[in-house]
């Protein structure tokens, strides 16, 4: 994942670590200049592409953006709107106008309740965190069956993979619908012996995602799957 | 903080307790491996550390010289309390001590103090004067699920290491206070309709009622305690006190394994 | 600070009760990531003293009364266990307890890129399950560690040390006797790869050189504790490249 790395060593900095001097880059995110120095704000992994230094967290929490696609809880219900639980510090706001349904105003409880979880596209942040969900678009909806596996926000890049390479290999030796929502919810939807091994397999990518072992140990793993692969 | 239980939870759990599975892939009566430590905690007269999956727990042991009881001059006392701090969860909010803190630590406090381990007159050094009040704190650092049983295990691991501080009292020397048993948790929660032993964090967020039993040496009951909304029958008491049984005494073997290292 | 009493806290080898040199600081252990139920932990063990961090959040701020339109609020609480001290401690607040945790608040908020979540809160739980003297001390360095392990942006750790004078020398990080017996205590955090100070607490008796060898011995201690730090946060990850 260090694609348009161009020479700069990949290096592990803590909060306070200076990364070198500014000299006409421009300074990403998980990092701030101070006094002619790029200084890191975050735990994580130098980057430094088109010019930009920055720092990849190797932790962090969900903080919505527009667009993001992500796996939503109902939280709360009044009579024109839904809050909804996006695993950020702030619920979203889902109006009865951007649901997938014609609402009556009054009716919105009947088309979704407290716990029920959805599939929803984040529309508008504004500078105070305040989150406006949508769930009008193609594949938008409530998921009615299947089950939520949660991931720390920074292993979704590795959970995907290569242009969604592993994730599609998840699928299919599943044999399971797999959606990853950008705010670290996976929703798996497949018998009971597919869930559970796509719950293996998240499992690994998260231990040894990073590591070189990872593929030899995705491909044993792999031989154990309810839909074998095609070899 | 009231948890959010997505639905979608409630409905796996009702799925895979069908097919008589767990989402940890564990069986029904299967229990997390468990690490028990002791003696881990400078200035307690007493301690341990137990890590049951996701959950760690510390508990500590303290002593004190107090006059004893009018109606019972010649007994010490024993005192066992629980905190669940913020410390421990997202969902734990800080304020005076919560009613589930209570519970937790009372259930943990008569599951030892009706064991009789403790032998109050024991404690007595001058009746009607003397005495001492021995009291167990247990500290939740984690709550990953089950805290019942670590706190259960980690609250009878540290008195069963406890010296008695007499030389820093002016009352004689140190010596180790005598615990006659070891009275053992076992906690069982209704998750998708059947009962499940040491559920985990999600078990429990999608799970419904849960009881603890707390058995001694010889297999007798101490402590039974019921928590949250629902019933069962006695059928299923039944059967969840058969693997209890097994259980405590599997525990109870470890608890003696540490300290004959 | 109480007189010198009947204890000799320095010897006649010139070494303290201990066998430590004057600026020597207690051993010092870090691990990250000790507790599986919060965005960050960290354990700190110093000397005797064992403080335990967790950080929750960024959270929505509640109650509303607390929010801050424009940035985020640290929320501490520095507890000590019942058990963590040689005479049994009750449980709750009391008004020790209450003062650290505001100043650690406020420490870390200056270190903190707090601007970043207007409206919400971020959790920082303290405890310290073993004391032994410092444990405000400990327990900043175990909360900074913390917070970075979450993924918190921070322009830079935060470091907690403590020197003092005993029998009129200025000793480095007190033990135990030291502080009971000690002239003065002066704990600091001391920003690593700044040098600049965001915590300030003294009480005693220092003359204005006594001070400065103090400061002195301060930053010699925070460079060294920065370094085991920086090395508990990198052991969580190592193994390779995210």
């Amino acid at each position: 994942m260090s694609n348009g790395q161009n020479g700069a060593e990949l290096r592990l900095v803590t909060p306070g670590m200076a990364i070198g001097p500014v000299a006409g880059k421009r300074v990403g995110s998980g990092a701030i200049a101070q006094n002619d120095t790029i200084i890191a704000t975050r735990l994580g992994w130098t980057k430094e592409f088109n010019n930009t230094v920055s720092v990849d967290p190797i932790n962090s929490a969900y903080m919505p953006r527009s667009g993001d696609l992500i796996v939503a809880v109902v939280a709360e219900v009044r009579n024109n709107l839904w809050f909804m639980n996006v695993n950020g510090p702030f619920q979203g706001l889902l109006p009865m106008s951007l649901a997938p349904w014609k609402v009556e105003f009054g009716a919105a409880r009947q088309h979704m309740g407290i716990g029920d979880v959805v599939l929803a596209r984040v529309q508008e942040v504004d500078e105070c965190h305040n989150v406006v969900l949508t769930m009008k678009g193609v594949g938008l909806r409530r998921l009615n069956q299947g089950t939520i596996v949660s991931v720390p926000i920074n292993h979704i890049d590795r959970l995907r993979g290569e242009g969604n390479a592993t994730v599609q290999r998840l699928r299919d030796a599943a044999d399971s619908r797999i959606i990853i929502g950008e705010n670290g919810r996976v929703w798996i939807d497949g018998n009971a012996e597919g869930t559970a091994w796509a719950r293996q397999a998240i499992a690994l990518t998260q231990a040894v995602g990073h590591k070189t072992t990872f593929e030899a140990e995705l491909s044993a793993l792999e031989q154990n799957a309810p839909k074998k692969g095609d070899a | 903080m009231v948890e959010l239980v997505p639905t979608l939870l409630r409905q796996e759990l009702a799925r895979l307790a069908e097919d008589d599975l767990r989402l940890d892939g564990r069986k029904q009566w299967e229990g997390r491996e468990v690490t028990l430590e002791t003696d881990c905690l400078y200035n307690a007269e007493g301690s341990a550390k137990v890590v049951l999956g996701d959950t760690i727990v510390y508990a500590g042991v303290k002593f004190e010289l107090r006059t004893p009881w009018p109606d019972r001059p010649a007994q010490g006392s024993l005192m066992c309390g629980a905190e669940l701090r913020p410390v421990a969860h997202r969902k734990y909010e800080p304020g005076p001590p919560s009613p589930q803190s209570i519970e937790l630590g009372r259930v943990v406090d008569r599951g030892i103090r009706e064991s009789g381990c403790i032998d109050m007159e024991s404690l007595c050094i001058v009746p009607g004067e003397k005495v001492w009040g021995v009291m167990i704190d247990i500290h939740v650092l984690s709550d990953g699920g089950n805290i019942f049983d670590a706190c259960g295990l980690a609250a009878i691991a540290a008195l069963r290491t406890a010296i008695v501080p007499a030389e820093r009292f002016d009352v004689g020397e140190d010596y180790t206070l005598k615990v006659k048993g070891t009275p053992i948790m076992a906690s069982f929660t209704r998750v998708g309709g059947r009962y499940i032993y040491d559920p985990s964090e999600e078990e429990e967020l999608g799970g419904d009622e849960r009881i603890h039993i707390t058995l001694g040496d010889e297999g007798h009951l101490h402590s039974l305690q019921k928590g949250l909304r629902g019933v069962f029958t006695p059928a299923e008491f039944a059967e969840i006190f058969e693997v209890a049984h097994h259980r405590c005494t599997e525990l109870r073997t470890l608890v003696a394994n540490q300290e004959g290292n | 600070m109480g007189g010198y009493g009947d204890v000799q806290l320095l010897r006649d080898d010139g070494l303290r009760l201990d066998g430590r040199k004057i600026d020597e600081m207690r051993p010092v252990e870090i691990e990250a990531g000790v507790l599986p139920a919060a965005d960050g932990s960290a354990m700190v063990t110093h000397g005797l003293n064992v403080a335990v961090a967790a950080v929750y959040g960024p959270m929505e701020a509640h109650p509303r009364k607390i929010q801050r339109q424009d940035r985020a609020v640290i929320d501490v609480r520095y507890n000590m266990a019942p058990f963590s001290t040689s005479d049994r401690i009750r449980p709750g607040f009391n008004r020790r307890s209450r003062e650290i945790s505001k100043v650690t608040a406020e420490a870390l908020e200056s270190v903190v890129l707090v601007e970043r979540y207007p409206r919400s809160k971020i959790r920082v739980e303290i405890e310290i399950l073993a004391a032994e003297a410092g444990t405000r001390c400990v327990g900043l360095t175990a909360a900074a560690v913390a917070l970075a392990d979450a993924g918190i942006p921070m322009r830079d750790l935060i470091v907690g040390v403590a020197s003092g004078k005993v029998e009129g020398t200025v000793v480095l990080d007190l033990d135990k006797a030291e502080d009971n017996y000690g002239q003065a205590d002066l704990p600091v955090g001391i920003l690593p790869n700044t040098g600049e100070i965001a915590f300030l607490q003294m009480d005693g008796d220092l003359s204005p050189d006594e001070f400065n060898l103090a400061m002195e011995y301060n930053f010699k201690a925070a460079a060294e504790i920065h370094e085991i730090m920086v090395d508990a946060l990198k052991r969580r990850y190592e193994g390779g490249e995210n």
